[in-house]
Protein backbone atom coordinates (compact mmCIF):
# COMPACT_ATOMS: atom_id res chain seq x y z
CA UNK A 1 0.00 0.00 0.00
CA UNK A 2 2.62 2.23 0.85
CA UNK A 3 5.01 0.95 -1.95
CA UNK A 4 1.94 2.00 -4.04
CA UNK A 5 1.73 5.73 -2.74
CA UNK A 6 5.23 6.10 -2.95
CA UNK A 7 5.42 5.03 -6.34
CA UNK A 8 2.43 7.62 -7.31
CA UNK A 9 4.31 10.54 -5.70
CA UNK A 10 7.44 9.51 -8.10
CA UNK A 11 5.76 9.31 -11.27
CA UNK A 12 3.55 12.50 -10.45
CA UNK A 13 6.73 14.52 -9.35
CA UNK A 14 8.37 13.14 -12.75
CA UNK A 15 5.49 14.20 -14.67
CA UNK A 16 5.61 17.46 -13.49
CA UNK A 17 9.58 17.87 -14.21
CA UNK A 18 8.67 16.81 -17.27
CA UNK A 19 5.94 19.48 -17.94
CA UNK A 20 8.20 22.01 -16.78
CA UNK A 21 10.89 21.09 -18.92
CA UNK A 22 9.04 21.20 -22.12
CA UNK A 23 6.90 24.29 -21.15
CA UNK A 24 10.57 26.00 -20.75
CA UNK A 25 11.73 24.44 -24.18
CA UNK A 26 8.61 25.30 -25.84
CA UNK A 27 9.03 29.28 -24.30
CA UNK A 28 12.69 29.39 -25.14
CA UNK A 29 12.03 28.07 -29.04
CA UNK A 30 9.30 31.14 -29.11
CA UNK A 31 11.51 33.65 -27.44
CA UNK A 32 14.49 32.59 -30.06
CA UNK A 33 12.35 33.26 -32.68
CA UNK A 34 11.65 36.91 -31.79
CA UNK A 35 15.21 37.25 -31.08
CA UNK A 36 16.09 36.14 -34.54
CA UNK A 37 13.26 38.15 -35.92
CA UNK A 38 14.22 41.01 -34.08
CA UNK A 39 18.19 40.72 -35.54
CA UNK A 40 16.68 40.02 -38.93
CA UNK A 41 14.59 43.14 -39.04
CA UNK A 42 16.55 45.80 -37.46
CA UNK A 43 20.41 44.86 -38.26
CA UNK A 44 21.33 45.97 -42.00
CA UNK A 45 22.96 43.12 -43.72
CA UNK A 46 20.82 41.09 -46.39
CA UNK A 47 23.17 41.15 -48.98
CA UNK A 48 26.91 41.82 -48.29
CA UNK A 49 30.03 42.76 -50.75
CA UNK A 50 33.31 43.46 -49.38
CA UNK A 51 32.68 47.05 -49.12
CA UNK A 52 28.81 47.25 -48.81
CA UNK A 53 26.72 45.88 -46.34
CA UNK A 54 22.94 46.29 -47.58
CA UNK A 55 19.56 45.90 -46.49
CA UNK A 56 15.93 47.20 -46.23
CA UNK A 57 16.98 49.65 -44.71
CA UNK A 58 20.00 51.82 -45.70
CA UNK A 59 23.11 50.65 -46.37
CA UNK A 60 26.80 50.86 -45.15
CA UNK A 61 29.30 51.75 -47.24
CA UNK A 62 33.24 51.60 -46.59
CA UNK A 63 34.80 54.39 -47.64
CA UNK A 64 38.96 55.10 -47.02
CA UNK A 65 38.56 52.35 -43.58
CA UNK A 66 35.27 54.26 -42.52
CA UNK A 67 31.64 52.67 -42.53
CA UNK A 68 29.28 55.23 -43.52
CA UNK A 69 25.38 54.96 -43.42
CA UNK A 70 24.08 55.89 -46.34
CA UNK A 71 20.72 55.59 -48.13
CA UNK A 72 19.54 52.71 -50.40
CA UNK A 73 19.51 53.88 -54.24
CA UNK A 74 16.21 54.33 -55.97
CA UNK A 75 15.61 53.12 -59.44
CA UNK A 76 14.33 50.28 -61.29
CA UNK A 77 16.32 47.56 -60.41
CA UNK A 78 15.18 48.53 -56.30
CA UNK A 79 11.87 49.33 -56.61
CA UNK A 80 10.43 51.24 -53.92
CA UNK A 81 6.94 49.57 -53.14
CA UNK A 82 9.07 46.28 -53.01
CA UNK A 83 11.30 47.34 -50.37
CA UNK A 84 8.80 48.78 -48.12
CA UNK A 85 6.48 45.49 -48.53
CA UNK A 86 9.74 43.75 -47.20
CA UNK A 87 10.05 46.13 -44.61
CA UNK A 88 6.42 45.80 -43.86
CA UNK A 89 5.87 42.26 -43.47
CA UNK A 90 9.53 41.95 -41.53
CA UNK A 91 8.23 44.23 -38.98
CA UNK A 92 4.76 42.81 -39.08
CA UNK A 93 5.97 39.29 -37.99
CA UNK A 94 7.88 41.04 -34.81
CA UNK A 95 4.87 42.39 -33.72
CA UNK A 96 2.94 39.07 -34.02
CA UNK A 97 5.57 37.42 -32.00
CA UNK A 98 6.17 39.16 -29.56
CA UNK A 99 2.50 39.55 -28.99
CA UNK A 100 2.08 36.11 -29.19
CA UNK A 101 4.44 35.28 -26.15
CA UNK A 102 2.22 37.42 -24.12
CA UNK A 103 -0.76 35.79 -25.16
CA UNK A 104 1.06 32.49 -24.97
CA UNK A 105 1.59 33.27 -21.42
CA UNK A 106 -1.65 34.39 -20.55
CA UNK A 107 -3.86 31.42 -21.80
CA UNK A 108 -1.18 29.43 -19.55
CA UNK A 109 -3.04 30.86 -16.72
CA UNK A 110 -6.43 30.74 -18.17
CA UNK A 111 -6.73 27.70 -19.92
CA UNK A 112 -9.37 25.33 -18.82
CA UNK A 113 -7.36 21.75 -18.49
CA UNK A 114 -7.99 19.40 -21.87
CA UNK A 115 -7.84 22.66 -24.20
CA UNK A 116 -5.10 23.95 -26.89
CA UNK A 117 -3.64 26.95 -27.27
CA UNK A 118 -4.92 28.28 -30.51
CA UNK A 119 -4.56 31.68 -30.19
CA UNK A 120 -1.11 31.87 -28.89
CA UNK A 121 -0.80 29.41 -32.51
CA UNK A 122 -2.64 31.84 -34.82
CA UNK A 123 -0.10 34.63 -33.77
CA UNK A 124 2.85 32.67 -34.12
CA UNK A 125 1.45 31.18 -37.49
CA UNK A 126 0.85 35.03 -38.93
CA UNK A 127 4.74 35.90 -38.12
CA UNK A 128 5.85 33.09 -39.84
CA UNK A 129 3.26 33.38 -42.73
CA UNK A 130 5.02 37.38 -42.38
CA UNK A 131 8.17 36.98 -42.41
CA UNK A 132 7.92 34.13 -45.35
CA UNK A 133 6.41 37.08 -47.34
CA UNK A 134 9.08 39.25 -46.74
CA UNK A 135 11.78 36.60 -47.19
CA UNK A 136 10.39 35.76 -49.85
CA UNK A 137 10.01 38.65 -51.67
CA UNK A 138 13.37 40.12 -51.20
CA UNK A 139 14.90 36.61 -52.76
CA UNK A 140 13.06 37.40 -55.25
CA UNK A 141 13.42 40.48 -56.46
CA UNK A 142 16.58 41.97 -55.66
CA UNK A 143 19.79 41.41 -55.90
CA UNK A 144 19.18 38.80 -58.79
CA UNK A 145 21.61 39.32 -61.47
CA UNK A 146 24.76 40.58 -58.78
CA UNK A 147 27.10 38.17 -59.30
CA UNK A 148 29.89 39.49 -56.52
CA UNK A 149 28.38 39.65 -53.20
CA UNK A 150 26.35 37.13 -51.11
CA UNK A 151 23.51 37.11 -48.58
CA UNK A 152 24.14 38.27 -45.06
CA UNK A 153 23.60 37.05 -41.84
CA UNK A 154 19.97 38.74 -41.87
CA UNK A 155 18.69 37.12 -44.81
CA UNK A 156 19.72 33.53 -43.32
CA UNK A 157 18.11 34.53 -39.86
CA UNK A 158 14.90 35.43 -41.67
CA UNK A 159 14.21 32.12 -43.27
CA UNK A 160 15.47 30.22 -39.98
CA UNK A 161 13.26 32.52 -37.98
CA UNK A 162 11.08 31.23 -40.55
CA UNK A 163 11.01 27.33 -39.65
CA UNK A 164 11.28 28.27 -35.92
CA UNK A 165 7.91 29.94 -36.09
CA UNK A 166 6.53 27.65 -38.27
CA UNK A 167 7.43 24.98 -35.20
CA UNK A 168 6.27 26.81 -33.10
CA UNK A 169 2.98 27.65 -33.89
CA UNK A 170 2.50 23.74 -34.81
CA UNK A 171 3.48 22.64 -31.00
CA UNK A 172 1.30 25.50 -30.04
CA UNK A 173 -1.42 23.82 -32.13
CA UNK A 174 -1.52 20.15 -30.90
CA UNK A 175 -0.35 20.97 -26.84
CA UNK A 176 -3.19 20.60 -24.82
CA UNK A 177 -3.53 22.23 -21.44
CA UNK A 178 -2.47 19.49 -18.88
CA UNK A 179 -2.46 21.07 -15.53
CA UNK A 180 -5.29 23.57 -14.30
CA UNK B 1 5.52 125.71 -24.88
CA UNK B 2 3.21 122.57 -25.48
CA UNK B 3 2.06 124.17 -28.92
CA UNK B 4 5.69 124.88 -29.57
CA UNK B 5 6.28 120.95 -29.28
CA UNK B 6 3.16 120.05 -31.35
CA UNK B 7 3.76 122.04 -34.02
CA UNK B 8 7.71 120.96 -34.11
CA UNK B 9 6.53 117.27 -33.78
CA UNK B 10 4.28 118.21 -36.69
CA UNK B 11 6.83 119.40 -39.09
CA UNK B 12 9.49 117.21 -38.47
CA UNK B 13 7.24 114.34 -38.81
CA UNK B 14 6.00 115.60 -41.94
CA UNK B 15 9.69 116.23 -42.94
CA UNK B 16 11.37 113.27 -41.91
CA UNK B 17 9.44 110.49 -44.55
CA UNK B 18 10.40 112.71 -47.07
CA UNK B 19 14.38 113.02 -46.92
CA UNK B 20 14.90 109.44 -45.45
CA UNK B 21 12.49 107.00 -47.18
CA UNK B 22 14.65 103.94 -47.43
CA UNK B 23 13.53 101.17 -49.40
CA UNK B 24 13.68 98.20 -47.19
CA UNK B 25 14.20 94.62 -48.64
CA UNK B 26 13.01 91.36 -47.50
CA UNK B 27 14.66 87.75 -47.68
CA UNK B 28 14.44 84.78 -45.04
CA UNK B 29 17.22 84.44 -42.44
CA UNK B 30 17.97 81.05 -43.30
CA UNK B 31 17.15 78.24 -45.93
CA UNK B 32 17.31 74.42 -45.34
CA UNK B 33 17.57 71.98 -48.25
CA UNK B 34 18.30 68.27 -49.40
CA UNK B 35 21.15 67.44 -51.56
CA UNK B 36 20.05 67.50 -55.30
CA UNK B 37 16.71 69.17 -54.50
CA UNK B 38 16.07 72.90 -55.91
CA UNK B 39 15.33 75.81 -53.88
CA UNK B 40 13.79 78.78 -54.50
CA UNK B 41 15.69 82.42 -52.16
CA UNK B 42 12.90 84.96 -52.36
CA UNK B 43 13.66 88.80 -52.35
CA UNK B 44 10.77 91.40 -52.19
CA UNK B 45 11.29 94.69 -51.33
CA UNK B 46 9.16 97.60 -49.21
CA UNK B 47 8.84 101.52 -51.10
CA UNK B 48 7.28 104.33 -50.37
CA UNK B 49 7.50 104.98 -54.32
CA UNK B 50 5.58 103.51 -56.96
CA UNK B 51 7.62 100.65 -58.72
CA UNK B 52 9.31 102.14 -61.32
CA UNK B 53 10.56 100.68 -64.51
CA UNK B 54 14.14 100.99 -63.97
CA UNK B 55 13.89 98.95 -61.09
CA UNK B 56 17.00 96.66 -60.42
CA UNK B 57 17.21 93.25 -58.04
CA UNK B 58 21.20 91.70 -57.84
CA UNK B 59 21.95 89.02 -55.47
CA UNK B 60 25.13 87.77 -54.52
CA UNK B 61 26.76 84.82 -53.17
CA UNK B 62 29.34 84.45 -50.42
CA UNK B 63 30.53 80.79 -49.81
CA UNK B 64 30.68 79.58 -46.19
CA UNK B 65 34.20 80.48 -44.57
CA UNK B 66 35.37 82.91 -47.49
CA UNK B 67 35.49 86.53 -47.48
CA UNK B 68 34.99 87.11 -51.27
CA UNK B 69 31.00 87.70 -52.44
CA UNK B 70 30.76 86.62 -56.53
CA UNK B 71 27.68 88.55 -58.35
CA UNK B 72 25.32 85.98 -59.59
CA UNK B 73 22.60 87.55 -60.51
CA UNK B 74 21.22 90.92 -61.89
CA UNK B 75 17.68 91.93 -63.50
CA UNK B 76 17.89 95.62 -64.92
CA UNK B 77 15.84 97.59 -67.83
CA UNK B 78 13.20 94.27 -67.94
CA UNK B 79 16.14 91.76 -68.51
CA UNK B 80 17.40 89.32 -66.08
CA UNK B 81 21.06 88.31 -66.32
CA UNK B 82 22.00 85.16 -64.75
CA UNK B 83 25.75 83.57 -63.86
CA UNK B 84 26.65 81.85 -66.91
CA UNK B 85 30.50 81.70 -65.76
CA UNK B 86 30.32 80.83 -61.83
CA UNK B 87 29.48 78.24 -59.44
CA UNK B 88 25.59 78.40 -60.41
CA UNK B 89 25.66 78.22 -64.08
CA UNK B 90 23.11 76.49 -65.74
CA UNK B 91 21.50 76.20 -62.67
CA UNK B 92 20.11 79.32 -61.70
CA UNK B 93 16.57 80.68 -62.86
CA UNK B 94 14.94 83.95 -62.21
CA UNK B 95 11.15 82.94 -60.88
CA UNK B 96 10.60 86.73 -59.55
CA UNK B 97 7.85 89.15 -60.98
CA UNK B 98 9.44 92.70 -60.88
CA UNK B 99 6.27 94.56 -61.35
CA UNK B 100 4.72 92.74 -57.86
CA UNK B 101 8.55 93.75 -56.20
CA UNK B 102 9.30 90.11 -56.58
CA UNK B 103 12.89 89.16 -56.95
CA UNK B 104 12.98 85.65 -56.35
CA UNK B 105 15.49 82.88 -58.08
CA UNK B 106 15.66 79.64 -57.91
CA UNK B 107 19.18 77.35 -57.53
CA UNK B 108 18.41 73.89 -59.17
CA UNK B 109 19.91 70.39 -58.27
CA UNK B 110 21.74 71.68 -54.67
CA UNK B 111 25.51 71.02 -53.85
CA UNK B 112 27.49 70.88 -50.83
CA UNK B 113 29.39 73.60 -51.75
CA UNK B 114 26.28 75.79 -52.35
CA UNK B 115 26.23 76.23 -48.16
CA UNK B 116 26.92 79.81 -47.75
CA UNK B 117 25.23 83.31 -47.50
CA UNK B 118 23.32 84.55 -50.44
CA UNK B 119 22.50 88.99 -50.12
CA UNK B 120 19.63 90.37 -52.60
CA UNK B 121 19.81 93.96 -52.72
CA UNK B 122 17.05 96.09 -54.76
CA UNK B 123 17.02 99.27 -56.06
CA UNK B 124 13.49 101.05 -57.27
CA UNK B 125 14.60 104.66 -58.33
CA UNK B 126 14.63 107.14 -56.67
CA UNK B 127 14.62 104.97 -53.95
CA UNK B 128 18.07 103.94 -53.47
CA UNK B 129 19.48 104.05 -49.89
CA UNK B 130 18.97 100.70 -48.43
CA UNK B 131 20.30 98.29 -46.85
CA UNK B 132 20.88 94.65 -48.58
CA UNK B 133 19.23 91.46 -47.00
CA UNK B 134 20.98 88.33 -46.78
CA UNK B 135 19.73 84.91 -46.42
CA UNK B 136 21.69 81.89 -45.30
CA UNK B 137 21.94 78.37 -47.33
CA UNK B 138 22.12 75.03 -45.10
CA UNK B 139 22.19 71.99 -47.34
CA UNK B 140 21.82 68.34 -45.26
CA UNK B 141 22.48 64.99 -46.87
CA UNK B 142 19.11 63.18 -46.73
CA UNK B 143 19.55 60.71 -43.25
CA UNK B 144 17.84 57.17 -43.53
CA UNK B 145 15.95 55.51 -41.16
CA UNK B 146 17.89 54.67 -37.93
CA UNK B 147 18.15 51.31 -36.49
CA UNK B 148 16.54 52.92 -33.10
CA UNK B 149 13.52 54.86 -35.02
CA UNK B 150 12.94 51.30 -36.23
CA UNK B 151 13.05 49.45 -33.04
CA UNK B 152 10.68 52.02 -30.99
CA UNK B 153 7.92 51.63 -33.24
CA UNK B 154 8.01 47.78 -33.18
CA UNK B 155 8.25 48.44 -29.21
CA UNK B 156 5.74 51.19 -29.57
CA UNK B 157 3.38 48.75 -31.37
CA UNK B 158 3.72 45.72 -29.41
CA UNK B 159 2.94 47.47 -26.07
CA UNK B 160 -0.11 49.61 -27.74
CA UNK B 161 -1.51 46.60 -28.55
CA UNK B 162 -1.04 45.05 -25.10
CA UNK B 163 -2.76 47.66 -23.60
CA UNK B 164 -5.75 47.85 -25.67
CA UNK B 165 -5.74 43.99 -25.38
CA UNK B 166 -5.90 44.40 -21.35
CA UNK B 167 -8.06 47.19 -21.67
CA UNK B 168 -10.47 44.85 -24.18
CA UNK B 169 -10.50 42.06 -21.66
CA UNK B 170 -11.35 43.58 -18.51
CA UNK B 171 -13.97 45.64 -20.26
CA UNK B 172 -15.42 42.10 -21.23
CA UNK B 173 -15.01 41.24 -17.39
CA UNK B 174 -16.90 44.58 -16.72
CA UNK B 175 -19.49 43.67 -18.88
CA UNK B 176 -19.95 40.08 -17.86
CA UNK B 177 -20.42 41.40 -14.16
CA UNK B 178 -23.60 42.74 -16.02
CA UNK B 179 -24.56 39.42 -17.11
CA UNK B 180 -24.63 41.04 -20.99
CA UNK B 181 -22.31 38.28 -22.48
CA UNK B 182 -23.89 34.51 -20.93
CA UNK B 183 -20.67 33.30 -23.05
CA UNK B 184 -18.39 34.54 -20.04
CA UNK B 185 -20.80 33.76 -17.53
CA UNK B 186 -20.96 30.29 -17.75
CA UNK B 187 -17.40 29.68 -18.39
CA UNK B 188 -16.70 32.04 -15.05
CA UNK B 189 -19.53 29.28 -13.30
CA UNK B 190 -17.91 26.09 -14.66
CA UNK B 191 -13.98 27.85 -13.49
CA UNK B 192 -15.87 28.48 -9.47
CA UNK B 193 -17.27 24.92 -10.03
CA UNK B 194 -13.72 23.93 -10.51
CA UNK B 195 -11.72 25.43 -7.81
CA UNK B 196 -14.47 25.29 -5.00
CA UNK B 197 -16.73 21.95 -5.37
CA UNK B 198 -18.37 22.95 -1.73
CA UNK B 199 -20.14 25.98 -3.26
CA UNK B 200 -23.06 25.02 -5.45
CA UNK B 201 -24.56 28.36 -5.02
CA UNK B 202 -24.58 30.28 -8.51
CA UNK B 203 -24.50 27.25 -10.73
CA UNK B 204 -27.70 24.98 -9.80
CA UNK B 205 -30.16 26.93 -11.77
CA UNK B 206 -28.96 25.39 -14.67
CA UNK B 207 -30.65 27.09 -17.46
CA UNK B 208 -31.03 25.24 -21.12
CA UNK B 209 -29.51 28.38 -22.81
CA UNK B 210 -26.48 28.21 -20.51
CA UNK B 211 -25.97 24.40 -20.73
CA UNK B 212 -26.45 25.05 -24.16
CA UNK B 213 -24.01 27.77 -24.53
CA UNK B 214 -21.07 25.75 -22.80
CA UNK B 215 -21.83 22.64 -25.08
CA UNK B 216 -21.02 25.37 -27.83
CA UNK B 217 -17.37 26.54 -26.30
CA UNK B 218 -16.57 23.00 -25.40
CA UNK B 219 -16.86 21.81 -29.01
Amino acid sequence: MMEELHLKRQTAVKHTVIMLILLGAIFALHIIGIILLLVATIDNAWWMTDTISTDVWARWILQNGKWNYTDLPEGSHYPQDYLQAVQASSVLACIFSILGIFVFVAQLFTLNKGQRFTISGIFQFLACLCIMIAASIYTDIFHRNEANGWYGHCFILAWIAFALTFISSITYFVLRKKTA
Amino acid sequence: MLTFLALASVVLLGIVPEQSQAIVIYTGWERHALVGSDIRLSCSFFSWRWTSEDVTFSWTYRPDGSRDSISIFHYTGGAAYVDNKGPFRDRLEFVGNPSRRDGSILIKNLEFSDNGTFTCDAKNPPDIVGRPSSVRLLVFEKVPIQAGVITGAIIGVVLGLLVLIVVIYYLMRFLVARRVFSLSVSKHGKKKKEGSQQRQGPVPPADPSKVAASAVTRG
